[in-house]
């Protein structure tokens, strides 16, 4: 029988009971110690972290204010777009859904991973990572049916910025794009995945398109569930901008240089409200509003047609004899050119033993100063420039605007170049040669000028002088950035001159019998020519060297006044190219030409020959 | 088997059994609050509660099954025991059911079945046995006799991983020997040696185990990840001030910001719920409790006896120490569950078995040597 009590000494240790005794009385003391410490001393403090606990303040998204054109028309809208994001707490098994998203999109499941990890870093357990941005409907349909099977996965409404017309406004709209670390850093209200404009009208009206956040106060559990919300400030959606462009000629000039490279700038004069403004050729702006692949943006970038940049504002060419506008305006402004300034032109100036060569290798015979704006002799101006010097052509130039930024509304314009000696010697650190000055006074060499300045000095060529801000926004007041430094009558001189130009001069092609028009054409070497015999008919010279092709016009009709400005990049000479696309930009502002038949003034034997024209 | 006569029922200790039907009914309560979320229309509950008052009873059935017999037949049992837990326990790796990474579940067809709850008795009835055979304190033979009979369990149990259930066999080891009494030499070298083996523990802890420790010491690092649980258990019981934010009205249970909170974190609830006076009185009811346990290990009739309840004793006092410690963040999160507040079928019967064995030891304590 092993049932016995065990008789030797007594049942209990004496020291293990007086154990047992102080172990309860310790534990007790202990905890009543920290639960008065928790509970009693600090309880305000947790009952405060607590009712925190519950109350999560999130913002609401406010929508981004739409453009429209001066007409109406939506030129940038915002649009539902459909995300999936996935709650890593919510989320049992995160590879098997991650296969299952693959197999739902046919994406990799390692790109999958990829974002996935990316993400992993900056988003919260309990807040939704975006896997993929914009499903399509038919993948929507497809992950919606299933989403009850995959906890944690969630489909995410956001507004996307949509362009309708895409390229066509490209360069003039910009985009808006995923905020950056730089972004976000710099103002505390952007969230991340928030849009900001980056390009264009989108960056520069920033601060009036975007909109203000709303917050709301929700009521949550632990696991984020939302249980009851409540608004505390309303959203404010961004402000509306109407643009002065006229989609309707944006898209017809827009026709007019398809499949070339260059660009079409209509302002009208008296406002400077920019009309029309294409830059060809463009990109569609809605690749970059969900995030641009490396491999699409690096191929956008090194496109050697380079359709990002807009070659209205950021690009600068040398204007050829568009420049003689503003040298006509120097001898003007400094007294040293009379209206009956003559010279007779042989074909070539001489200087020491180089000889500058007019276009018209037999020479203009004798010519004023009128013929010569007329017939863009080259040797007049060779002259002029002589007289004049490179320093007095740079500080009427950039009185006039020319060489000077136009302060439009886009980012990063380029100001383009009118070279001064001083300039010469801070740039190439070398002494300014009187052959440059030559080089100057036919818009070649140094002379650097965008479009858009172009545009803007003609302008203030037939309103009175004023130099106009080009302005994009429609409610924008006029703004007048300065004067031209001539009277009105050597000005009226000048605008006559453009229209015989047209009349009977080298700009004929854009003449029409109703309205008054006035050109100017150039024509921009891409290489340097030492000697006219070696210059080449256009078709036979290669694409990169021809030469760009220049019109710079204005048009007037029924109290109505534009400004067309024209370059098409190795378009040849200015006739070739430039003419038809401002011939079309016209039929379009002032209708087609009634009766064809009607008569012309025949212009002059010298303008006959199209090739050259300039 | 000795009969059951009517000195037997006069001689249980009732007052046991009054605190440990208290402290239950009170688990029940707190079980049904935190078993409900605040959705969003109401209150959902999900049906922890039932299952607890469903496992209570069994637990009450098998408490009689163990009182009825003479504990002293327990003696003989120990060995052959600790031989089937030994071996189920070599099973679990082979053929065991994994759970969260973890091996710790026989599947029994029917049930699934924890071999480390079984280990816990045997390790009692064994050390019990060992330790209760001389009255003189442990010299180094009788210390390492003791040690070798009952470590493997334990060390077998840590490495399914299952800390909480080796911490606890461990410990209830710990406190039997002390409990026994060790000589002046053994004692002093082994406090000199803690210091030096500490280190060495530290190293065969798993990372998470060691994130656990890290992250107790200093919480806030990592507030969203580990931290969570010791933060938001904090606010609980902080947050339920003098009276408490009353029954069902725990917002940090309610909106489920309290993590296992049927479980581990029951407490915690119940400290939101009721506040400081609630606690007073649930502290008072476990003192009260360890106490008649107390009574018990102090008045058996036989070493072996008092052994078995100071065992149990320490059985309880430890999770009490460490799961309470680990909310109001005295201690390092550890998986160990609070006696009769916290759900859990299989730690229930446990508990109510371990008393059972105490009102079998108390209920003989008047009984004389027969023969």
């Amino acid at each position: 029988m092993p049932a016995q009590f065990d008789r030797d000494g007594p049942p209990a240790p004496r020291g293990g009971l007086i154990l047992l005794q102080v172990l309860i009385l310790g534990l007790f003391c202990l905890f009543i110690a920290r639960f008065w410490y928790l509970q009693i001393l600090r309880g305000d403090n947790f009952a405060e972290l607590a009712r925190s606990n519950q109350i999560r303040e999130t913002s609401i998204s406010s929508p981004r204010g739409v453009i429209w054109d001066r007409n109406g028309v939506l030129l940038a809208v915002n649009e539902p777009s459909f995300a999936l994001g996935l709650v890593r707490e919510d989320c049992p098994d995160i590879t098997a859904t991650l296969n299952q998203i693959a197999e739902w999109t046919g994406l990799e499941t390692s790109t999958l991973q990829e974002i996935y990890l990316r993400g992993k870093k900056r988003v919260k357990t309990f807040e939704p990572l975006i896997l993929i941005n914009d499903l399509s409907f038919e993948t929507l349909a497809k992950i919606e049916s299933n989403l009850v099977f995959w906890p944690g996965l969630e489909i995410i409404v956001r507004h996307k910025r949509f362009y309708p017309r895409g390229e066509l406004l490209a360069h003039v709209l910009g985009y808006v794009a995923e905020a950056n670390e730089e972004e976000l850093e710099k103002d505390p209200t952007l969230a991340l995945g928030d849009a900001v404009g980056k390009q264009g009208m989108e960056y520069t009206l920033e601060n009036r398109l975007r909109g203000q956040k709303g917050r709301k106060q929700i009521q949550v559990d632990a696991l984020g569930r939302e249980l009851e919300e409540q608004v505390i400030i309303e959203p404010k959606s961004g402000n509306n901008v109407t643009l002065s462009i006229d989609l309707g000629l944006q898209e017809h000039c827009a026709q007019q240089l398809e499949g070339q490279a260059g660009a079409v700038v209509v302002l009208d004069p008296d406002t400077g409200q920019v009309l029309a403004m294409v830059s060809q050729p463009s990109y569609d702006n809605n690749l970059f509003v969900l995030g641009l692949s490396a491999n699409k943006w690096q191929e956008l970038r090194d496109d050697p047609m380079h359709p990002i940049q807009n070659r209205v504002s950021q690009s600068v060419y040398p204007p050829g004899s568009v420049f003689k506008l503003l040298m006509t305006t120097v001898g003007f402004a400094t007294g040293m050119l009379k209206y009956t300034d003559s010279t007779v032109c042989g074909g070539s100036y001489k200087m020491g033993n180089h000889e500058f060569h007019c276009w018209k290798k037999g020479g203009h015979g004798h010519i004023d100063l009128r013929g010569a704006l007329v017939n863009s002799c080259d040797v007049f101006f060779y002259q002029l420039g002589e007289r004049l010097g490179v320093d007095r052509i740079n500080a009427v130039a950039t009185q006039c605007g020319l060489g000077v930024a136009t302060g439009v509304d886009l980012p990063h314009e380029r100001p383009g170049i009118v070279p001064s000696t001083a300039w010469k010697k801070k740039r190439y650190g070398v002494a300014w040669t009187r052959g440059e000055t030559l080089n100057t006074a036919i818009g070649q060499g140094y002379v650097q000028l965008s479009p858009l300045q172009v545009a803007r000095f003609v302008g203030s060529l037939v309103n009175g002088g004023r130099i106009l801000k080009p302005l994009l926004d429609a409610n924008d007041p006029a703004l007048e950035q300065g004067r031209l430094p001539i009277n009105d009558k050597d000005r009226e001189f000048i605008v006559s001159a453009m229209v015989a130009t047209v009349d009977a001069g080298t700009a004929h092609k854009i003449w029409r019998p109703d309205a008054r028009i006035g050109g100017k054409t150039g024509t921009a070497q891409v290489v340097k020519l030492i000697n006219a015999d070696e210059r080449k008919k256009t078709v036979d010279m290669p694409y990169k060297y021809r030469d760009h092709s220049w019109l710079a016009s204005f048009g007037q009709k029924d109290g109505k006044s534009y400004v067309v400005v024209c370059m098409v990049e190795h378009g040849g000479h200015a006739g070739e190219a430039a003419a038809p696309v401002v011939k079309a930009v016209y039929d379009y502002l002032f209708g087609p030409v009634r009766g064809q038949a009607a008569a012309k003034p025949q212009p002059s034997g010298d303008t006959a020959a199209p090739a050259a024209s300039d | 088997m000795t009969p059951i006569d009517r000195h037997l029922i006069f001689s249980l200790n009732w007052q046991l059994l009054l605190l440990v039907a208290a402290l239950f009914t009170v688990g029940v309560f707190n079980l049904y609050s935190a078993s409900g979320v605040r959705v969003e229309e109401g209150v959902a509950l999900s049906p922890y509660y039932q299952k607890q008052v469903i496992w209570g009873l069994a637990g009450l059935f098998c408490m009689v099954v163990v009182m009825l017999p003479d504990y002293r037949y327990l003696k003989s049992l120990a060995w052959p025991l600790m031989c089937l837990t030994l071996i189920l326990l070599a099973l679990v790796p082979v053929m065991g059911r994994s759970v969260y990474g973890a091996k710790r579940w026989l599947d029994l067809g029917a049930m699934n079945f924890q071999p480390s709850e079984l280990a816990k008795i045997s390790v009692l009835l064994l050390a019990s046995r060992m330790l209760a055979n001389d009255s003189c304190k442990l010299g180094w033979l009788g210390l390492f006799s003791v040690l070798a009979a009952c470590m493997l369990p334990a060390a077998m149990i840590v490495v399914q991983p299952d800390l909480g259930s080796g911490l606890n066999i461990l410990l209830l080891l710990g406190g039997l020997i002390l409990y026994r009494g060790l000589t002046g030499g053994v004692f002093k070298t082994l406090i000199l040696a803690v210091p030096a083996v500490m280190p060495l523990a530290w190293r065969f802890l798993k990372p998470y185990q060691k994130q656990r420790i890290l992250t107790f010491l200093n919480p806030e690092n990592d507030p969203l990840g580990s931290g969570y649980h010791i933060i938001q258990s904090q606010i609980a019981v902080g947050s339920g001030k003098v009276w408490g934010k009353g029954f069902l009205e725990g917002s940090q249970s309610q909106l489920r910001f309290l993590p296992e909170k049927h479980t581990d974190f029951a407490v915690a609830v119940f400290s939101e719920e009721w506040g400081f006076i609630g606690v007073v009185v649930l502290l008072s009811l476990f003192a009260f409790f360890l106490l008649r346990i107390y009574v018990s290990a102090r008045d058996a009739k036989d070493r072996f006896g008092s052994f078995l309840c100071a065992g149990v004793f320490f059985y309880f006092f430890w999770q009490i120490t460490i799961n309470i410690g680990m909310v109001i963040g005295l201690m390092p999160v550890v998986g160990i569950p609070l006696p009769f507040i916290s759900y859990g079928g299989s730690a229930t019967i446990v508990n109510f078995c371990l008393i059972g064995l105490v009102q079998s030891v108390s209920m003989r304590r008047y009984v004389f040597k027969k023969s």
